[in-house]
């Protein structure tokens, strides 16, 4: 198994295939950034949550650098995310919605307080019909998970680490995988 | 080969005083014994499948269930919404075929917290009655509270056990809560789990919510993968949606049954109400057939389906 | 009732997360789903709670909005026969 390309998103910094990429912006903010930089064509990017927008600009910034045709509907790539606070910062926002004295449980922001979430809405911009997952692991686990994912069916992975703490502290640490 | 060394189960609100992590290291306990695999700890895998945790914390209860088991490796948990269940199977048995492992403590749990009953409510799925999936009245899900447990273990003998014989996991690349129209990702998980025969299929054991569009889109999926003879077990209608928990506990259950000849009514099921007929029967049933597949299906778009054969 | 329209059309635009939409961007009569806005079934969940929470007005599910929400013209009709608050 080998990495061909790989990303790192933290809020300072962003680095492609071992190039860091110059940013303005600090925080959550550096999202947005990346997302009108790389993306700006998925308005539903603002229907989601910090979880899913990192995930899927990390997973597009990749698959741009990657260069391949993309658009047509394919199942022989996995997208496999492995974290340590499943969708929290999300699950904090929809708890506010549910209080005893402001009872509005919002149904948006339920629908992202799973963390296997992200891993559907890049296969949903890919039109990726093959295997999608999500783990709570160590991060020592990344490789061995991923490594597990691939069969006769699966010849490539994009995924890796991708853990939000909050709207300060997150990291996107994601691969393209090959055999 | 991968076989099932043995089960537990811990059913609904009865044992609302224990903890997520007492629950779950209660069931682990009574099937680690059963197995009588009390002393390989060191050779043990936990993994855990959950939505939610232990109040939206995943990973702790993880570190605390395989510490009080005393499993020396890492664990796993396993969110891949509500295949989780079945996701985890996948999983123990991938890991198992390469690890250093011999056994893997599969556990399924999920509380019923407000959090996850008023988010159901939001998303209108819940029904006011007790739930009917397949029929032709449904009005959408209950939900339910268990947890489940399933030991997993590689070895060449596996007489009288139950053996992983095959697992997939497809998205639909659709919608994040709505399932496909062409039941794809679900139909194509079944038709990568299929027997040689069809013929040899005891039953398909459905996710079957009672929501008006996955049950369609089950009996969709079926019908593409030319499954429309195969019995149907369908099993909310006794435990309801158990979430996380259901992958474990409706593999478990339909084991079970199947164990004595049995297929179990579908419970709350009268009328036709999906486009393509399933052979379900609100009537308890008899075979002698050794596989069966479970299929589940979650939001995030994701569909799993697993074959097990009784050797 | 113009005022009206146009507060409905700033919160649906805050309520969906409509990035760079003006209420301008909305016309009255436009149909909000379908092509429209492109929104989808989780939209018409959170119309659902908008209405509950700024005007008092209980729709029990989707099937219920859906004639209500057909365009912002129709929601205001809707909300100033039927609302409580």
């Amino acid at each position: 198994m080998k990495q061909i390309h790989h990303i790192l998103i933290l809020p300072d910094r962003v680095v492609v295939d071992d190039q860091p990429v110059t940013i303005t912006t600090q925080g959550a903010d550096i999202v947005t950034e990346l997302y009108r930089r790389y993306m700006n064509d998925y308005p539903k990017f603002f229907k989601m949550d910090l979880l899913s927008r990192l995930g899927l600009v990390a997973a597009d910034i990749l698959l741009q650098t990657e260069g391949a045709e993309r658009g047509a509907e394919r199942d022989d790539r996995a997208v496999v995310i492995v974290n340590r606070h499943a969708s929290l910062n999300n699950d904090r926002a929809y708890e506010a919605t549910i209080q005893p004295d402001n009872y509005f449980p919002s149904p948006s922001l339920f629908v992202y307080t799973l963390p296997n979430v992200v891993a559907g809405e890049i296969a949903i911009r890919n039109h990726y019909l093959g295997e999608t997952a999500c783990y709570i692991a160590a991060q020592e686990d990344v490789e061995p998970l991923i490594a597990s994912t691939f069969n006769e069916h699966t010849t490539s992975v994009i995924g890796g680490w991708l853990d939000v703490t909050d709207e300060k502290e997150f990291i996107a640490k994601l691969s393209i995988w090959t055999h | 080969m991968v076989f099932a060394a043995a089960h537990s189960i811990l059913l609904g609100e009865e044992h609302s005083d224990m903890s997520f992590v007492e629950r779950c290291v209660y069931v682990a306990r009574e099937a680690i014994e059963e197995a009588g695999i009390a002393d390989n700890e060191a050779q043990t895998l936990l993994v855990l499948s959950t939505t939610k945790g232990d109040n939206l914390d995943l990973w702790t209860p993880a570190l605390q269930i395989a510490q009080a088991l005393g499993c020396t490796h890492r664990p796993i948990v396993v969110s891949n919404a509500c295949t989780s269940g079945v996701c985890a199977q996948i999983t123990a048995a991938r890991l198992l075929a390469t690890g250093p492992y011999k056994y893997a403590v599969v556990i399924g749990c999920d509380i019923l917290t407000d959090f996850i009953r008023s988010g159901f409510e939001a998303l209108k799925a819940l029904s006011p009655e007790p739930c009917r999936p397949f029929d032709s009245d449904r009005q959408g899900l209950n939900l339910g509270e268990a947890t489940a447990c399933l030991i997993m273990a590689r070895g060449e003998e596996a007489a009288g056990h139950w053996v992983y014989e095959a697992g997939s996991i497809h998205n639909d690349a659709n919608h994040i809560t709505g399932p496909s129209r062409t039941g794809e990702g679900s139909y194509r998980c079944l038709r990568d789990v299929l027997p040689t025969e069809i013929a040899d299929l005891a039953c398909l054991s459905l996710h079957g919510t009672g929501t008006p569009y996955n049950d369609e889109m089950e009996s969709i999926a079926v019908h593409r993968a030319g499954l429309d003879s195969v019995p149907v077990v369908s099993l909310k209608g006794y435990y309801g949606h158990t979430l996380g928990a259901a992958g474990l506990l409706e593999t478990i259950v339909t084991m079970r049954h199947l164990d004595s000849g049995l297929i179990p009514a579908a419970k709350g099921y009268q009328h036709q109400g999906t486009t393509y007929a399933l052979n379900i029967s609100a009537e308890r049933r008899t075979t002698d057939k050794r596989h069966f597949i479970k299929l589940l299906s979650g939001f995030g778009g994701v569909n799993a389906a697993v074959r097990w054969r009784k050797q | 009732m113009d005022s009206l329209k146009q507060q409905l059309k700033l919160q649906i635009i805050a309520a969906l997360n409509l990035e760079g939409m003006q209420p301008e961007d909305i016309q009255d009569d436009a149909p909000l789903f379908g092509e429209g806005l492109g929104l989808d079934s989780i939209d018409a969940l959170e119309l659902i709670v908008l209405l509950e929470r700024e005007y008092g007005i209980r729709l029990k599910d989707a099937k219920e909005g859906k004639p209500v929400f057909q365009s912002v013209a129709v929601m205001a009709d809707y909300i100033t026969t039927h609302r409580t608050k």
